[in-house]
């Protein structure tokens, strides 16, 4: 029965009746939240932003602007993406489909499987620097912060995230969403709290809450302010003046940048799951406010944190700490963890369980958002695995609990490996500085596939709604897809090839880097090799999987 | 031994069934299996006016010429909805009338039918491959009739049919949906309706049970959350599982050599149930992409091999 007309135009333009999969779409704020959860400016944002010391003539406002236009075109060019192939599988379903079945599963399952191994370790020394050791500080528990910072600590630390990610595997997407948005709210909450305690307290304010704190949970003396920056100077960080603008040096901060704003689109693995992604804006939109909302909070965010922890000292306070675990015979800061800003603002009231309990809140933007690391992961070997290229188990799930635990072994017994190599084998740790440059490698792939989809597969283009959007002509997912490979490929190449090494993962300097990605690409090469002649064996052949039919 | 090419959900995607009736040859098929769900949830109108037509496409109002009016039409085919050429004034009539919609809606499903029956029997005729369809839950009973009076084509529903030494057994009721569709009873009903059938086969490990709904909590029948007002929850990140438990119990207690899915788009797999393979192949009706399974069955393995495709 038809009972219910829709359209743009002021008569119906379109008869439906009852049949099953009939929904509304999504809320955008939903998709929001998710996508601004991946920009996630506090665990990903501050962490990420605390390395551009290394460009100390950069301008870190305007880096965050030029890099958010230049990651629109990244959003744009994946909602367009989702609105032609709107499946399950995101980059890997893209690349196969567009690219080939071989290339897209090398490339992808590297990008979505492989490399995320890395981000485990990652997310970890994360929940270390802004959660436990800071808390445990603040709290006076010197031995278990201590513990936190040693080689087992950090091991440890890598568990509890594996285990925390497979729990929220586990219960599904519609508890933790739940969570997510409990979190997002209270994490608000915290970091308007933090924004009123910059505002509203002077730069001198700051010093003397700093030089108190630093005494009373570091046991340092005099001023700790100043003996920070000395730190610094002493291990050779020049100094930085936030008003100075230079364009080269704000291009050479946009690879840092990309730790956490290249990511706006990470649930776009997900959104094939739902009809309403056919609907170009939905996708485009719960993206685009995801990074732009980020990024205005950034701004914000940035300027307070000039304003009263002064930018100099910010950028000291990184310099002193990183220099120590990199540079050896730095000399060590007074307070000798990361400086948290959030730490450092909780500082401005006298008062350890205040102190405390921000961090508490504030670590909500860690929980509500790293139990998304391996999500993606899952859909993605799910993909290969209905494809024949992985064994059928590596997707199967569990009848009582629907716990799907093919996939979940398949990520999370090489991330404890790699946990391990990462906490015990030090010179290992350009490896994981690499993990950002694998997946932007991944999204580049995809790129391609965009820039060249109305070609390669003109019969989905055609049919697709984003097939009138042309730029003078040309489709205008190739235009967008033109601009964000370009943008892509100049931070691979920075990340690779930088003559000073600042982001401490080119090719000459992290041989290590170099042959694990390469082993990666080597056994991702012979999985699909040995899948094509196995499956070949017994009458199977991969390379028809998206073979299309004739339609006449 | 047969080889088995399964597509369901096409949802009036004409594109889509052209390339179902071209699946046998391309994969070397021995077998067609439409699943069920033919026919298109939506009607187009082209509405004839100012010596042209005019359509709403992809939310976009869109002018054309007589001349370019079929190509509109294929179009709208092409993504599983019904062009419907009309006046401005049958139009508002149709926007006013819920009757008279339904019985346009029940009339171009039915002519679409049977246009797709005409195609399958100009296709197929004299090369020996079988083709079986199973109306699913979003087909109206009238499609039953269409499809018996078929030329090359064999209806499903509610029997138990032999495929070279195989049985298989077909039903497109499915358990109830938020849609009020026009094949929905109870669990208890369709364990009976499957159970009718069931009863019958004599060897499950010689049997297929082409059941539309995907057995409960299989991880073939996972789809968005949805509230009371149909509207995605969670951005459509979180996932329900839909599935019927009689589906469950009856392969459960079957245990047959293959069980064949649709009804959920989104949840495109293949798991094993005990000793039963199931399979969701999913849908894509709206791009004109064909997904679907090859199978290849074997007297002594059982199932040789199998496959998703997106075609």
């Amino acid at each position: 029965m038809a009972d219910a007309t829709m359209g743009s135009a002021p008569r119906p333009g379109l008869f439906l009746r009852n049949a099953t999969g009939l929904v509304k779409a999504w809320s955008t704020f939903d998709a929001f939240v998710y996508s601004f959860w991946s920009v996630n400016l506090i665990t990903l944002g501050l962490y990420g932003m605390s390395f551009v010391y290394s460009v100390p003539d950069g301008q870190l406002l305007i880096a965050i602007l030029l890099f958010g236009v230049l990651t629109t075109f990244l959003v744009i060019t994946y909602a367009m993406l989702v609105a032609v192939m709107p499946r399950t599988g995101g980059d890997y379903a893209w690349q196969s489909r567009v690219l080939g079945g071989g290339l897209g599963f090398v490339l992808s399952i590297t990008g979505w499987w492989f490399t995320l191994f890395l981000w485990a370790p990652i997310y970890a020394n994360i929940l270390v620097v802004q959660f436990f050791s800071p808390l445990a500080y603040t709290l006076g528990w010197t031995s278990v912060a201590t513990f936190f910072t040693s080689q087992t600590g950090i091991f440890v630390s890598c568990l509890i995230v594996l285990a925390f990610v497979a729990v929220v595997v586990t219960v599904g997407m519609e508890a933790y969403a739940k969570i997510q948005k409990i979190c997002f709210w209270i994490g608000l909450i915290g970091l308007a709290v933090v924004c009123v305690l910059l505002l509203f307290n002077s730069q001198s304010d700051f010093q003397n809450a700093f030089n108190r704190e630093a005494t009373s949970l570091f046991g340092a003396s005099g001023n700790s302010y100043q003996a920070t920056i000395d730190a610094a100077t002493k291990g050779g960080f020049p100094g930085s003046d936030f008003g100075h603008v230079s364009f080269g040096p704000i291009l050479l901060l946009l690879p840092w940048l990309a730790f956490y704003l290249l990511w706006p689109n990470w649930g776009a693995t997900l959104y094939g799951e739902v009809r309403g992604a056919k609907d170009i804006r939905k996708p485009f939109w719960s993206m685009f406010w995801g990074l732009w909302v980020t990024i205005g909070m950034v701004a914000l965010v940035l300027i307070l944190m000039v304003k009263t922890f002064g930018w100099n000292f910010y950028q000291a306070a990184n310099a002193a700490y990183w220099n120590t675990i990199y540079v050896p015979g730095s000399p060590a800061p007074p307070v000798g963890i990361w400086p948290y800003p959030v730490m450092f603002a909780g500082w401005l009231v006298d008062n350890h369980l205040f102190q405390a309990l921000l961090i508490v809140v504030m670590g909500l933007w860690f929980f509500g958002w790293a139990g998304t690391l391996f999500l993606s992961s899952t859909r993605v070997i799910f993909a290969a695995a209905f494809d024949r290229v992985l064994p059928a188990w590596a997707a199967n799930i569990s009848a009582k609990r629907r716990v799907p635990y093919g996939s979940l072994v398949l990520m999370i017994v090489p991330s404890i490996v790699v946990s391990a190599v990462y906490a015990y084998k030090p010179n290992f740790t350009s490896v994981f500085l690499d993990a950002t440059a694998v997946l932007a490698l991944t999204f580049f792939a995809t790129v391609v596939a965009a820039i060249i989809l109305p070609w390669r597969r003109k019969d989905l283009y055609d049919a697709s709604p984003i097939a009138r959007y042309k730029v003078a002509g040309i489709p205008a997912i190739t235009v967008v897809g033109v601009i964000t490979g370009a943008f892509l490929l100049f931070m691979l190449y920075e990340w690779s090839f930088n003559s000073a090494d600042l982001y401490g993962t080119t090719f000459s300097s992290t041989p290590n880097s170099v042959y694990y990605f390469l082993a990666t690409y080597i056994v991702a090469i012979v999985i699909y090799v040995v899948a094509r002649v196995v499956r070949g064996r017994q009458g199977i052949d991969l390379r028809r999987i998206h073979h299309e039919i004739p339609v006449e | 031994m047969p080889k088995v090419f399964f597509a369901t959900d096409l949802h009036g995607s004409e594109m889509c069934w052209r390339k179902f009736l071209n699946a046998a040859k391309f994969y070397d098929a021995d077998v067609l299996i439409c699943g069920g769900d033919m026919t298109g949830k939506a009607i187009v109108p082209v509405v004839e006016e100012n010596g042209g037509f005019t359509a709403v496409l992809a939310g976009e109002q869109q002018a054309v010429t007589a001349d370019g009016v079929a190509d509109v039409e294929a179009v709208i085919r092409r993504k599983g909805y019904y062009p419907l050429r009309m006046s401005v004034e049958r139009l508002h009539e149709l926007d006013q009338d819920a009757g008279k919609r339904a019985e346009t809606f029940q009339q171009v499903m039915l002519d679409g039918v049977e246009r797709w029956m005409s195609m399958a029997a100009e296709k197929l005729r004299g090369s020996g491959i079988r083709l079986f369809v199973c109306p699913g839950n979003d087909d109206e009973m009238e499609v039953d009739d269409v499809i018996r009076k078929a030329e090359m084509v064999e209806l499903g529903e509610g029997r138990v049919v032999e495929i070279d030494g195989y049985s298989m057994i077909s039903t497109g009721w499915s358990n109830h949906t938020p849609w009020n569709t026009h094949r929905e009873e109870t669990e208890e009903k369709l364990a009976e309706r499957i159970e009718a059938m069931a009863s019958l086969v004599g060897d499950p490990s010689r049997a297929i049970f082409n059941l539309h709904c995907p057995p409960y909590k299989s991880g073939l029948d996972e789809a968005p959350a949805i509230d009371a007002d149909l509207k995605l929850l969670h951005g459509g990140r979180a996932l329900r599982a839909v599935g019927s438990t009689a589906v469950r119990d009856a392969i459960n207690k079957y245990q047959p050599l293959l069980s064949l899915h649709g009804h959920i788009h989104e949840s495109k797999g293949a798991v094993k149930l005990g000793k039963t393979l199931s399979i969701n192949p999913g849908s894509s009706y709206e791009e004109g992409v064909l997904m679907g399974a090859i199978v290849q069955l074997d007297a002594k393995k059982g199932i040789k091999s199998y496959q998703l495709v997106s075609g």
